[in-house]
């Protein structure tokens, strides 16, 4: 029943300016897959690209096995969710849900069963008789998604959908979409800049950056095993820490004096002495204590208490800042030298091209 | 820092109210003056034939009656009637093909992408420049070889070609102001352009479907050239020629007839105004155009 | 995939196979495009494009309407330049009404359009009954009653009598029948006025605010703020009203009969050509006094666009 898709060196120029550049992708059928980046880097495009609305300039996409560059969208058994919703404002929620049915010419009777039952599923039934500008932004939201589950297609887009909604409705709509999936059993293709999002409901994400895919994998292998720079900055809040630094042995690199021992697979081949980067995430750094191994110490310029953890931004003698999240309540202050520590299994080590040292 | 401490001199803060009631008296004034004269006609058609100019500038007349309505109802050898019936029927069939041809142009220049189109667009931006003088003899010549002077049909048809760029142009604003991304679901809904067009577009657009369809109707009602050089039979005089060859035929010893046809004439024009003042003065705004 | 693989010269010659499928291609993206454009693609073509290349021809030949027209070179042209007083009379009656009425016109839009921009209550019937005027103007009816109104005993004149002065045939004159038709187009300021309206709406109110706390005059904010940010808006309406002005016929038409008169000094430049094409026949020198006014508008247009690097202050 599911589908899958594969963009094969897919290129989108606009005029001169090239947005997407030569993007190889296989997205696997009834997975929930997530085009994640900066805004700017291209995800609508090549998601509108998949949908029909956006023409290619190169390079092939086919869908369930079948080319599908020149299909018309409505042909390629897709269904997409807009960012601004996009509901006939002079229609009521029926007749949003119903109109894509009647322009397949579906029987008239089979639409009202189709219909109502995308409103059960979606609770929006009693919403059935209104204009779309009598609903909340969640209800709205309900209904553009339920116009694309009437017409019951092979693949859902969706194009960061959640974002004109508030933090808790998001939270709650991100549920529900993640059930949804789970239910239908779809592809899906999700667009979002939000890198919460997208840990949350991938099973695989797509990281992109200047229209080039950085990384392809499931949440925790990016989080774990960031192929970059880029995807280990992206991935992950509050952002990784990046400290400059050099090799100084096959196993040992110099962190501003420091002496840091690491696993040799962890440095890869990289020539001693070239200068690389040194990062390791907020959440794998202790202050105090006697685990993994000394990073130094950092005085601290601010302390903020979530209350189940604390953040600790500080500044090394080097001058580089650095933050650190601490399980618990802390009772440090602004101003004091901490010790920082480690443990060598959590850190990630890029070579001067930006790419991860790791082999 | 101070500026409480030395009063701001000449700004509305001084006396509000008393500028304000200034202003209002001066525009009611102005208002009057620019009124008088449509009142004056009005006056004068209500007046008896005798009065003629006896009631000078005044509005009131000594005495009031329709007779300049029903005498000057059939004051050419054709009756009004007929002429207003003509009128209405080019000005409706007209505004018909106004709308619906610039309608599908605009559709195409706002949303469809074509091979030239910023081209056209160009040229048909440029036509909105031309004096239609430029055209008005070849045309004459293209009508009289089509056998069509004499008749309505240069006065209608090329109105369903769309060759007034106004309305074009009036339209493309406004689905340029519709959410593309209406169309992109539609289109994922399996609509054709066609079906975009009636379904979508022109549903969301009944505000500049009304304004131009308001604004081809006034203006074909109350054009005087085009029927003066293509329409000779009285049979087929719209309104406006009515007049012409009421002032021809009677000299200035029935004006108070001429009044009451004129004021006729104006009704439809007025009512229009009355009830869609507000998207006769947006058209105008957004557009920043106007005959 | 391919359609055509049945023809074995096309199976055979990718390339052409290709090219076809590019040209269906191409084909489909901008057949909807150029479908929905035919009707008005139909009317530029035969209604606007040819007629006026047409004209252009006619203008160099005699064309009388009936006769085959025969080529005489510039001669029109040239006739016009030397030998056509009336000619020479409806450009400076034109012009005389162009420079008279846009100033006035222009001037009391914007001076009516301030003083309803400041908020006043009533504002949608004061813009109603201003405007109104613009809507009637262009009717026989408007131009009817200004017969009557300056007319020798006519409401004008009645007026004046009541300040005991004796007015003149206001339209029999040709010392005054031109102004007759220059009020008409004054009392039309109703549409700039609204574009005026609606481009005072754009400048921020808070714009004032803080000249009038840096204790800018009222003439200055004027002068400073109000037309160097309207003046896009006040280029526009003149270049429109210009042109339309150009162009205006029926008043004149109505006004003097027919005729232009008395003495010629109500022919607008439009009300001649009429004459000369319906009235005498002359296609071939009507289709050059046509060409002529598009040379004039297009060199007014051009001029003032060139004027706009001094005076016209757009945002960037
Ligand atoms: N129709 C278009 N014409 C020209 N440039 C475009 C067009 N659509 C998008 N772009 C450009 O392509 C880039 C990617 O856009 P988009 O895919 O919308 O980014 P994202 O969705 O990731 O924020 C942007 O730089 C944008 O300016
Ligand atoms: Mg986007």
């Amino acid at each position: 029943m599911s589908t899958s898709i594969q963009l094969r060196k897919v290129v989108k120029r606009f005029e001169a300016l090239e947005v997407i550049k030569g993007v190889d992708l296989d997205i696997e059928p009834g997975k929930f897959t997530v085009f994640v980046g900066p805004s700017g880097c291209g995800k609508s495009t090549l998601l509108r690209m998949i949908a029909g609305l956006e023409s290619i300039t190169g390079g092939d996409l086919h869908i369930g096995g079948q080319k599908m560059n020149d299909v018309a969208a409505a042909k390629r058994g897709i269904a997409m969710v807009f960012q601004s919703y996009a509901l006939y404002p002079h229609m009521t929620v029926y007749k949003n849900l119903a109109f894509g049915l009647e322009t397949a010419g579906v029987r008239r009777d089979e639409i009202d069963r189709r219909v109502r039952e995308a409103a059960e599923t979606l609770r929006i039934t009693e919403y059935l008789p209104r204009r779309p500008k009598a609903l909340s932004g969640g209800q709205r939201q309900r209904v553009a998604i339920g116009r694309s589950i009437v017409r019951d297609p092979n693949i859902f887009l969706f194009d960061e959908p959640l974002s004109n909604l508030d933090a808790e409705l998001r939270v709650q709509m991100r549920v529900e979409i993640s059930k949804l999936h789970e239910r239908l059993g779809n592809t899906m293709i999700y667009v979002t800049h939000d890198q919460v999002e997208a840990m949350t409901m991938a099973d695989t994400i797509v990281v992109l950056r200047g229209g080039e895919v950085m990384q392809v994998g499931s949440p925790l292998e990016l989080y774990n095993r960031p192929a970059n720079r880029f995807v280990a900055g992206f991935i992950g809040s509050p952002k990784m820490n990046f400290l400059e630094a050099a090799r100084v042995a096959t196993d040992a690199i110099d962190v501003a004096g420091q002496a840091i021992q690491l696993e040799p697979y962890q440095l890869g081949r990289c020539p001693a002495e070239t200068p690389i980067t040194f990062g390791i995430r907020p959440e794998h750094i202790v202050l105090g204590g006697e685990v993994g191994q000394a990073l130094g110490e950092a005085r601290v310029d601010l302390v903020e208490h979530l209350g189940g953890s604390t953040s600790v931004y500080a500044t090394m003698p080097s001058g580089a800042s650095l933050t650190v999240l601490a399980p618990g309540q802390l009772s440090i202050r602004h101003g004091e030298t901490v010790p920082l520590r480690f443990d060598a299994a959590n850190c990630h080590a890029f070579g001067p091209d930006d790419q991860t040292l790791r082999n | 820092m101070s500026n409480e401490a030395h009063a701001l001199p000449g700004q509305a803060s001084d006396h509000p109210y008393l500028r304000s009631a200034i202003l209002h008296c001066l525009l009611i004034a102005a208002s009057f003056v620019m009124l008088y004269p449509i009142l004056w006609m009005l006056a004068g058609s209500l007046r008896p034939a005798e009065d003629l100019f006896g009631g000078g500038a005044s509005l009131i007349p000594s005495q009031v009656t329709i007779r300049a309505y029903t005498q000057g109802w059939f004051g050419v050898q054709m009756s009004f009637g007929r002429f207003f019936l003509n009128s209405l029927l080019i000005a409706t069939l007209a505004t018909l093909g106004n709308v619906f041809a610039a309608s599908l142009a605009a559709y195409a220049f706002a949303r469809l992408n074509f091979v030239g189109r910023k081209f056209w667009f160009a040229l048909m931006l440029g036509t909105l420049m031309l004096p239609y003088h430029v055209t008005l003899i070849p045309q004459y010549v293209l009508f009289q070889n089509l056998g069509w002077v004499n008749t309505w049909l240069p006065l209608i048809v090329p109105k369903y070609f769309a060759v007034d760029a106004f309305f074009i142009f009036l339209m493309v604003q406004f689905f340029r102001g519709i959410p593309r991304e209406l169309d992109e679901a539609a289109q994922m809904d399996g609509c054709s352009p066609w079906r975009i067009y009636y379904k979508v577009m022109l549903p969301l657009s009944l505000p500049v479907l009304a304004t131009a369809a308001i604004f081809s109707f006034i203006w074909t009602w109350e054009d005087f050239f085009g029927p003066l050089i293509y329409v000779s039979d009285m049979n087929l005089y719209t309104v406006q020629l009515g007049l012409r060859s009421f002032i021809d035929s009677s000299g200035t010893s029935s004006w108070n007839e001429l009044f009451a046809m004129s004021v006729l004439s104006l009704i439809p024009i007025f009512l229009i105004f009355l009830f869609f003042q507000r998207l006769l003065i947006e058209g105008i705004a957004t557009t920043g155009m106007k005959r | 995939m391919s359609v055509s693989e049945r023809s074995p010269a096309a199976a055979g010659n990718g390339e052409s196979n290709a090219l076809a499928r590019s040209y269906r291609e191409a084909f489909r993206r901008n057949a909807p495009g150029y479908l929905f454009l035919a009707p008005w693609l139909i009317g530029f073509f035969c209604l606007t494009l040819g007629p006026a290349l047409g004209s252009l021809y006619l203008s160099l030949t005699d064309f009388d309407l009936l006769q085959t027209p025969n080529f005489v070179g510039l001669q029109n042209y040239v006739r016009m330049a030397t030998a056509d007083p009336k000619f020479v009379s409806a450009m400076r009656v034109t012009f005389l009404y162009v420079v008279l009425s846009m100033p006035l016109k222009l001037g009391f839009a914007l001076a009516v359009a301030m003083m309803l921009n400041r908020g006043l209550k009533g504002l949608p019937i004061y813009r109603a009954v201003f405007y109104l005027p613009s809507l009637l103007g262009a009717s026989v009816a408007i131009a009817v009653l200004w017969r009557q109104l300056f007319a020798a005993d006519g409401m004008v004149n009645s007026m004046l009598a009541i300040i005991g002065i004796e007015g003149p045939s206001w339209i029999s004159n040709p010392r005054y029948s031109l102004y007759t038709l220059v009020v008409l187009s004054v009392w039309q300021f109703g549409s700039p006025m609204i574009i005026f309206l609606a481009g005072l709406r754009q400048i921020p109110t808070d714009m004032y605010e803080a000249a009038s706390l840096d204790g800018a005059s009222a003439s200055r904010q004027f002068w400073k703020i109000t037309l160097p940010l309207l003046s896009p808006v006040i280029f526009f309406n003149f270049v429109i009203q210009t042109i339309e002005a150009f162009k205006a016929f029926t008043p004149a038409f109505i006004v003097s009969g027919g005729t232009g008169g008395p003495i010629n000094s109500t022919l607008f430049y439009t009300l001649y050509l009429y004459q000369e094409a319906f009235g005498n026949f002359r296609m071939g020198y009507a289709s050059a006094l046509a060409w002529v006014l598009v040379i004039i508008i297009a060199i007014f247009t051009a001029f003032s666009f060139l004027s706009t690097r001094y005076w016209v202050h757009y945002d960037e």
